[in-house]
C-alpha cells in the first residue's frame, strides 16, 4: 500500500494537486448529471453525497462509488501521472517573479471551485459563506492565537461592517423606503462596492478601539469581559436605531457579493494576515503572548503591538460583515449574536490556534459539516459538539496549531527522495 | 497483486448490486418545507413538521394530489433552518435548486422569512410562510404570500375591541424592543390607539429586552401612569412572568395580548393570574367545531397535546398549496412553468375555507381574514370571544 500510494503522492506539487482537482471538477460537469442518473441518483450529489446518504441510506454504495469515480479517481489518476511534468512546470515557475506562480496557482483554484460550484446554486451560496467564515475565523485567530487573548467581540465587529455596508449601499443605489431614492446610478455600485467594505473594515476597528483602550492597559480576562460587553453594546445600539430599522433588520442589498468578489477579499485576507504575522510586528506579538514583561524589555511596544494587532483584526471582521450582508442579502441584529460568536471560536479552536491552515481548516471543516449534516436535525448539535471535544482532548491547540503558512515553500517542486539526500 | 485486483473487482460489483434501477422517474409533486427544528423555537418547528406530515397522510391515504384527472404522488423535503436567516436562505437554496420543489412552505418567523422570501422570489418558487406577520415578507414580492393576518390589521382590531369592549381610554403598552414582532405590533397598535383616542392616549410605552424577567420598574411606570389596560404582545414565557409580577405590584385592570400568547405554554406557565384575560389570535383551541375541531383532536391525539396557532396555520398553508396546485388544472412537467402556474393560482384563491378562517387573496401575497378575539376561561381553556374582520 504504501509503495503504492504514500511514496508517489508524497511527490506531488501542489500544481499538479490543482490540476488534479480541476480535471475532476470539469470531468463532473461534463459527466457527473449522466453518471448519477446511471447510479440510481436523481441528481448530481451537491456536497460530495453526504445529504443524499443520510436522508436515503439505501443510496449509500451509488453516492460512494459517484464520489470515487467522480472527484477520487480522476484526482489520483491525474496526479499520479503529472508528477514529473507538473514538478518541472512548478521548478520553471518559481524562477520567475513570485507573483507570476502564486496568480497561476489562484487561478487554476479559482477555475476549479468556478465550475465545481457552477453546477448548482447551492454550491455557490455554501462556498461564498464558507469563504466568508474563513475570513472571519482567521482575523479571530489573530487575537485568540497570536496574540493569546480571548476576544469576544468579533460578531460586533461583523455587524458594524455588515450595517455600515448595507446602510452605504442600499442607501445610495436602491429604492428604499428609509433612505430615498436612488442617488447614484446601479452601473457604478461594483465599483464602489469595496469602497463600502473597506470603510465598514476601518468602521469596525474604529470600534475596536474603544475595547482595546481600556482593555489593553492590564491582562488577563478583561478583554474577554470588555469585548463581550460591547459585543452586547453593538447589538443593541443597532436594535435601537430607527434608521436601520431596529430588529426588524435591513434587506434589498444589491447582489454584488458574487463568488469572485468573495474569493478575491478572501485571498486579500489571507494573504495580509499571513504577511502580518509573519512580519516584525507578527512576532512580536507571538513575544507579548508568551511573556510580556519579556518582551517590554526587548524594547517590544506591547501595547502598540496589542492594539494595532487588534484593529487589524476587527478590520478584516468588519470586510467580512460586510460580505455577508450582501451575500444573504438581509442583515438583522440577532445574526451577530452569541451564537454566532460560538460559531467562530468553534472554528478558531477546532481547526488551531496561531495558523493560518488551522483557521482555513477550522472554518472549511465546521461549515461543511453543519451543512453535510443538516437532514440529521437536532444529533447535528451532538456530533458537531462531540468532535469539537475530541479534538480539544487530543489534540488541546487544534487541528493545525502552530504552523506557518509559508506560501514559497507551497510552490516548491518536489525532488525525489534521494536528491534530497 | 491478483488477489487485490479481483477483490476490487467483487467490491464494485457488490456496490453495482446495490444501485437501484431507478432510471424511469415518475413525476412526483416535491413540497418544501423550511422550518425551525432546532435553535430558539424548536416547538414551532415541530408543529410545522407535524402538521405537514399529517397533511401528506391524508394525501398519502387518498393515493397522491388529484391534479387535472390525474393522481400525483407528493413528497414532502423537510429541512432544518436553525431558526437561523443564514441557514433559512440556504436551506431554500438547497430545496428549490437541488430539491427541485414546486412550492416552499415556511420558514415561520419573520427573521427568516424575509430572506428566504428573497430567494424565492429571485428563483420564481411560489413560498407560503404560515406564521410570519411581517409585512416586508411578502412586500413587492409576487412569488411570496403567507396564511396570517398581517400586524397592521391586528394592531387596530386590539385597539378597537378594547374601546368596544371596556370602554377605556388611556393604555399603557409593554414590549421587547430588541425583538422584531413585539416591536412591530407595539407601534401598530399605538397608532391605532391614538387615532381613535387622540394623541397622547398611549399613557405609558415601555419597553425591555429580550431575555429580561424582572419588569417592575416598567410596571410600576405603567400603574402610576394611570393606564386603565396594559397591552403587551409578548410571547408565552415573558406573558407569564409580566402578567405574574403586575399583579403582585397591585395591578388590577384587564391585560391584552396578541397572537404570540397563543401556545399551550401560556396557560402552564402563568396559571389562574391569566384566566379570564384576552388575546388577538389566529384560531381557537377550545370551542372549536367542523374541520378545526377534527384536526385539533387528530393531532391531540398523535402528538399528545393541543396544537397551537403555528401548526394549524401550516395545516392551512398545506391547504392553500393544495388547492392551488390543484386549481392549476395539471402539471405541464416543466417546473418553471408550473411553479408559476401555482403562483398565479396562489394569488387568485377565493374564500378558502382554512381551519383558522376564511382567506382570500386578491392578487396580493397577503389574505384578507379575520381575527379571533380569545379569552382564556377559569379552566385555562383558549375560548372564542369574538371575531373581528377587515
Amino acid at each position: 500500500m504504501r509503495r503504492y500510494f504514500r511514496t508517489p503522492f508524497s511527490r506531488v506539487p501542489l500544481l499538479g494537486w490543482l490540476a488534479g482537482i480541476l480535471i475532476a471538477v470539469a470531468l463532473e460537469r461534463l459527466a457527473g448529471a449522466p453518471l448519477a442518473l446511471a447510479l440510481g441518483l436523481t441528481k448530481v450529489p451537491v456536497l460530495f453525497g453526504f445529504v443524499i446518504m443520510l436522508k436515503k441510506p439505501a443510496l449509500i454504495p451509488s453516492a460512494v462509488l459517484y464520489v470515487l469515480l467522480i472527484y477520487a479517481a480522476p484526482t489520483a489518476v491525474v496526479t499520479r501521472l503529472s508528477i514529473s511534468p507538473a514538478n518541472r512546470l512548478a521548478a520553471w515557475l518559481v524562477r520567475l517573479p513570485m507573483a507570476i506562480p502564486v496568480a497561476v496557482h489562484l487561478g487554476l483554484l479559482y477555475a476549479a471551485l468556478h465550475i465545481w460550484a457552477e453546477i448548482s446554486d447551492y454550491r455557490v451560496l455554501v462556498l461564498k459563506l464558507t469563504l466568508i467564515a474563513v475570513m472571519v475565523t482567521l482575523s479571530l485567530n489573530v487575537i485568540n492565537g497570536y496574540m493569546g487573548e480571548f476576544s469576544c467581540s468579533h460578531p460586533g465587529f461583523m455587524a458594524i461592517g455588515a450595517y455600515f455596508a448595507s446602510v452605504f449601499t442600499v442607501g445610495l443605489f436602491v429604492n428604499d423606503q428609509f433612505f430615498g431614492a436612488v442617488f447614484l446610478p446601479q452601473a457604478l455600485g461594483p465599483f464602489l462596492f469595496p469602497i463600502a467594505l473597506i470603510l465598514g473594515g476601518f468602521l469596525a476597528s474604529f470600534g475596536a478601539l474603544a475595547v482595546a483602550i481600556p482593555s489593553f492597559r492590564t491582562r488577563g480576562d478583561y478583554l474577554a469581559i470588555i469585548s463581550l460587553a460591547f459585543l452586547f453594546i453593538v447589538k443593541s445600539l443597532i436594535e435601537n436605531l430607527e434608521f436601520v430599522r431596529g430588529p426588524r433588520g435591513l434587506s434589498g442589498q444589491p447582489d454584488w457579493a458574487t463568488l469572485p468578489t468573495v474569493f478575491l477579499w478572501t485571498v486579500l485576507c489571507v494573504w495580509s494576515i499571513n504577511n502580518f504575522v509573519r512580519s516584525t510586528v507578527g512576532k512580536a506579538l507571538n513575544a507579548v503572548r508568551d511573556n510580556e514583561m519579556a518582551a517590554g524589555a526587548m524594547t517590544v511596544d506591547t501595547r502598540r503591538t496589542k492594539i494595532v494587532a487588534f484593529l487589524f483584526a476587527a478590520f478584516w471582521a468588519g470586510v467580512a460583515g460586510g460580505l455577508f450582508a450582501h451575500v444573504l442579502r438581509y442583515v438583522n441584529p440577532s445574526t451577530f449574536g452569541i451564537q454566532k460568536l460560538a460559531e467562530v471560536l468553534a472554528m478558531v479552536y477546532f481547526g488551531g490556534l496561531n495558523s493560518v491552515y488551522g483557521s482555513i481548516v477550522g472554518a472549511v471543516s465546521i461549515s461543511l459539516l453543519g451543512e453535510a449534516l443538516r437532514p440529521l436535525e437536532i444529533f447535528k448539535w451532538i456530533i458537531i459538539p462531540l468532535l469539537l471535544i475530541l479534538v480539544m482532548i487530543y489534540r488541546p491547540t487544534g487541528l493545525i496549531a502552530f504552523k506557518d503558512l509559508d506560501v514559497t515553500a507551497l510552490l516548491q517542486p518536489k525532488r525525489k527522495p534521494e536528491e534530497e539526500a | 497483486m491478483r488477489t487485490r485486483s479481483l477483490v476490487g473487482v467483487f467490491v464494485l460489483a457488490g456496490f453495482l448490486a446495490f444501485v437501484p434501477s431507478g432510471w424511469v422517474q415518475a413525476q412526483t409533486i416535491k413540497i418544501g418545507i423550511n422550518a425551525p427544528l432546532t435553535g430558539d423555537i424548536p416547538k414551532v418547528g415541530e408543529g410545522t413538521k407535524f402538521a405537514a406530515q399529517m397533511w401528506l397522510e391524508d394525501v398519502k391515504a387518498a393515493g397522491g394530489l388529484t391534479v387535472g384527472g390525474k393522481k400525483v404522488p407528493v413528497e414532502l423535503v423537510i429541512e432544518d433552518n436553525e431558526s437561523k436567516a443564514e441557514s433559512a436562505v440556504k436551506a431554500a437554496t438547497k430545496m428549490i435548486t437541488e430539491d427541485e420543489v414546486l412550492v416552499m412552505v415556511g420558514p415561520q418567523a419573520s427573521k427568516q422569512a424575509i430572506p428566504a422570501g428573497g430567494i424565492a422570489n429571485n428563483y420564481k418558487t411560489p413560498m407560503v410562510t404560515p406564521w410570519s406577520t411581517n409585512p416586508d415578507a411578502t412586500k413587492d414580492r409576487p412569488y411570496v404570500f403567507r396564511a396570517c393576518f398581517l400586524d397592521p390589521f391586528q394592531g387596530p382590531v386590539l385597539a378597537n375591541f378594547i374601546t368596544e369592549q371596556f370602554k377605556f381610554a388611556k393604555a399603557a403598552v409593554l414590549y421587547d424592543v430588541a425583538s422584531d414582532y413585539p416591536k412591530g405590533l407595539a407601534e401598530f397598535f399605538k397608532m391605532a390607539w391614538e387615532r381613535l383616542h387622540g394623541p397622547g392616549s398611549v399613557v405609558a410605552y415601555e419597553s425591555f429586552t429580550t431575555k429580561d424577567t424582572d419588569f417592575s420598574s416598567q410596571l410600576t411606570k405603567i400603574k402610576n401612569s394611570g393606564a386603565q389596560v396594559l397591552f403587551t404582545p409578548q410571547y408565552y414565557n415573558e406573558v407569564a412572568l409580566i402578567v405574574q409580577q403586575a399583579h403582585q405590584l397591585g395591578w388590577k385592570n384587564p391585560i391584552v395580548g396578541s397572537d404570540s400568547w397563543g401556545s399551550a405554554e401560556t396557560v402552564s406557565l402563568c396559571g389562574k393570574d391569566c384566566y379570564g384575560l384576552f388575546f388577538s389570535t389566529h384560531y381557537a383551541a377550545a370551542g372549536a367545531t367542523g374541520a378545526t375541531k377534527e384536526f385539533i383532536i387528530r393531532y391531540q391525539r398523535k402528538h399528545g397535546y393541543v396544537p397551537d396557532d403555528v401548526a394549524a396555520l401550516t395545516w392551512d398553508a398545506m391547504g392553500l398549496v393544495q388547492k392551488a396546485i390543484q386549481d392549476t388544472g395539471g402539471l405541464t412537467g416543466d417546473l418553471k412553468k408550473d411553479r408559476d402556474n401555482v403562483r398565479s393560482a396562489l394569488s387568485q384563491i377565493k374564500n378558502f375555507k382554512g381551519i383558522t378562517g376564511d382567506m382570500t387573496f386578491s392578487g396580493g401575497g397577503d389574505p384578507s381574514k379575520c381575527a379571533v378575539i380569545v379569552q382564556i376561561s377559569d379552566k385555562g381553556e383558549f375560548e372564542f370571544y369574538k371575531s373581528a374582520c377587515p
